[in-house]
C-alpha cells in the first residue's frame, strides 16, 4: 500500500470550478467524456505524483460518459473519491472496471433525475416565473428567471462535488431519490399555479379588460396547444409558425 | 446602429455559449436576451413583448435523452433584435407591431433552423474529442481543458455568425415589408401575439397536469384567483 495522498477542499473548489465547462466538447461519440476528464484533472493531479501513472487514468475518462450537466457534480465527486481510494492500494481499492461500472450506473440515475428536476421542471417553472414577472415589472422578469433557475442549480452544481466526494459511489440514495421526488412535485404544483396566474394577468393586464377578440385569441390558443401537445410530431415551433402564418393569411386583405 | 448590431452579435455569441458549452445559466433564455436588446437597443418594451412570446415557447422545448431541441438561444436573439432592429427609429406603434411579428417569425425559424447547426457542431466535438484523447495518451494533461475550451470558442463564433446571417437577411426582406405592409401586419401581431401565448402556456400545461387531476384544480383555482384580484384591482 502507497502512502495515500487525499484531496483537500482547494482540489474540489479547483474542480468545481471547472463543472461549468462539463458539457463545453459535448458530441455524439463520447457525450460528455472530455467534460468528465477536465474536471477530474485538478484531483487526479493531487492524487498521482507519478505524471505516467496520472496520464492514464486521465485517459481512462475521456471516453464515453453522459448524464445531466448540474448533477453531474455529484458524479464528479463520487468518482474523484474513488480515484482517491484506488491510488492509496489496498484490498478495498476499485479498480478501473469497478469506476467504470460506477460511472456507466451513477451517470444513467443522475441522468433520470436531473432531467425530471431540471429540464421537465425547474426550467419551465422559471421560465414561467420570469414572464409572470415581465407582465409586472417589465425587466425584473429576466432576473426572476435568472434567480428561480440558479438558485438551486448553481448551489447544487458546486456543493455536489462534496457531497459525491463524501458519499462516494452510493451519493445517489434512496434519500435523495426521495428528495428530489418531492421537490419535483412540489416545484410542479408551482408551476402550475403561476400559468394560471399568468392567464389571468394576460386577461387584465391594466385597468382595462383585454377587448373580446384578444381574450378570444389566447383561449383558442390554449385550445390549439393542448390539442397539440399530446405529439411529438410537428414541434411546438412548427405549430406555432403555421399559427402565425394563418394570422398573416386572416388579416391579410 | 451599427454599434446596437454588433452588441447584438455579441448577446448572440454569449447566448451560444450559455445553451450548451459553458454553465447552462439561463442567460441564453429569450426573455433574459430580449432584456439585454432592449437595454442595448433602448427600447425596453418592444423587446420585452417579443422576448416574452418566444420564452414562453422555448419553455415547452426540452432537451431531452437524445433529441435535438430547437436552438431557441439563437431563436431568442434573432427574433428580438431583429423587431428591434427593424422598429429602430419608427415611432407608430403599428410600424412597431409590424417589426414584432416578423421578428418572432424569424426567431422561430432561426431557432429550428439551428436543430441541424448544432448536430453539425456536435459532430465537430468529435473531432475535438478524439484529439483530446490522443494527446492525453501522449501525456498531454492540459488537452481536456484546452478542447472544453475550443468548443466554448466555436459556439461563440457560429451563433455570431448565424446571426449575422439572419440579421442581415430580415433587414434586408423586412425594411420593405414593415414600413409598406405594416397595418396588415400590425393587425396580424395582434391576433398572433395571444394566439402564442395561450399556445405556449398550454404546452408547459399539458406537461405538468398530465393524469393529476388535483395540478388541474390547482390551476383553476390560480386562475380564477389571480382573474378576480385583478379585477377587484381595476375596480
Amino acid at each position: 500500500m502507497r502512502e495515500p495522498r487525499t484531496l483537500r477542499g482547494r482540489d474540489l473548489a479547483r474542480v468545481a470550478a471547472r463543472t461549468p465547462l462539463f458539457q463545453a466538447a459535448w458530441n455524439y461519440e463520447r457525450q460528455q467524456g472530455v467534460g468528465l476528464a477536465c474536471c477530474l484533472q485538478p484531483a487526479l493531479r493531487r492524487i498521482y505524483a507519478d505524471p505516467g501513472e496520472r496520464a492514464e487514468r486521465l485517459a481512462e475518462h475521456v471516453g464515453y460518459f453522459n448524464t445531466q450537466p448540474v448533477l453531474a457534480s455529484l458524479a464528479v465527486g463520487a468518482v474523484a473519491s474513488m480515484e482517491e481510494r484506488r491510488a492509496a492500494g489496498g484490498p478495498d481499492a476499485p479498480d478501473r472496471d469497478e469506476i467504470a461500472r460506477v460511472k456507466t450506473g451513477l451517470g444513467s440515475a443522475l441522468a433520470a433525475s436531473g432531467d425530471a428536476l431540471f429540464w421537465s421542471t425547474l426550467r419551465p417553472l422559471a421560465a414561467c416565473l420570469g414572464v409572470l414577472a415581465a407582465q409586472a415589472w417589465g425587466s425584473w422578469g429576466a432576473w426572476t428567471l435568472l434567480l428561480s433557475y440558479n438558485l438551486g442549480a448553481v448551489t447544487l452544481r458546486v456543493r455536489g462535488v462534496w457531497m459525491g466526494y463524501r458519499a462516494g459511489p452510493g451519493v445517489l440514495s434512496a434519500r435523495l431519490r426521495a428528495r428530489i421526488q418531492s421537490a419535483i412535485g412540489a416545484l410542479s404544483s408551482l408551476a402550475v399555479a403561476s400559468c394560471g396566474l399568468l392567464v389571468a394577468v394576460l386577461l387584465v393586464p391594466g385597468p382595462l379588460l383585454r377587448p373580446l377578440g384578444v381574450q378570444a385569441a389566447l383561449v383558442a390558443g390554449m385550445v390549439a396547444g393542448l390539442a397539440t401537445a399530446a405529439r411529438p410530431r410537428p414541434s411546438a415551433t412548427q405549430w406555432a409558425l403555421v399559427l402565425g402564418g394563418l394570422c398573416v393569411a386572416l388579416t391579410w386583405r | 446602429m451599427s454599434q446596437e448590431l454588433l452588441g447584438t452579435l455579441l448577446v448572440a455569441g454569449l447566448a451560444a455559449v450559455d445553451t450548451v458549452p459553458l454553465g447552462q445559466w439561463m442567460i441564453s433564455q429569450p426573455l433574459v436576451t430580449a432584456v439585454l436588446l432592449g437595454a442595448l437597443w433602448r427600447d425596453p418594451m418592444l423587446g420585452l413583448a417579443g422576448g416574452a412570446v418566444l420564452q414562453v415557447l422555448a419553455a415547452a422545448t426540452l432537451p431531452l435523452g437524445a433529441r435535438t431541441p430547437e436552438d431557441y438561444a439563437a431563436g431568442g436573439v434573432v427574433g428580438t433584435g431583429l423587431a428591434l432592429a427593424l422598429a429602430h427609429g419608427h415611432p407608430f406603434a403599428t410600424t412597431r407591431d409590424a417589426a414584432l411579428l416578423l421578428g418572432v417569425l424569424a426567431g422561430m425559424l432561426a431557432s429550428l433552423g439551428g436543430i441541424p447547426l448544432t448536430r453539425w457542431q456536435r459532430r465537430r466535438n468529435e473531432g475535438l474529442a478524439r484529439w483530446c484523447e490522443g494527446r492525453v495518451a501522449a501525456g498531454d494533461e492540459g488537452a481536456p481543458l484546452r478542447a472544453s475550451w475550443a468548443g466554448v470558442a466555436m459556439a461563440f463564433g457560429l451563433g455570431v455568425v448565424y446571426c449575422a446571417l439572419w440579421l442581415v437577411v430580415g433587414l434586408l426582406a423586412g425594411g420593405r415589408l414593415v414600413s409598406g405592409e405594416s397595418l396588415r401586419l400590425a393587425r396580424a401581431w395582434a391576433l398572433a401575439q395571444p394566439l402564442w401565448m395561450g399556445f405556449g402556456i398550454a404546452q408547459l400545461l399539458h406537461a405538468f397536469l398530465r393524469r393529476r387531476p388535483r395540478r388541474a384544480v390547482l390551476f383553476a383555482v390560480a386562475l380564477m384567483g389571480g382573474w378576480l384580484a385583478r379585477i377587484l384591482e381595476v375596480a
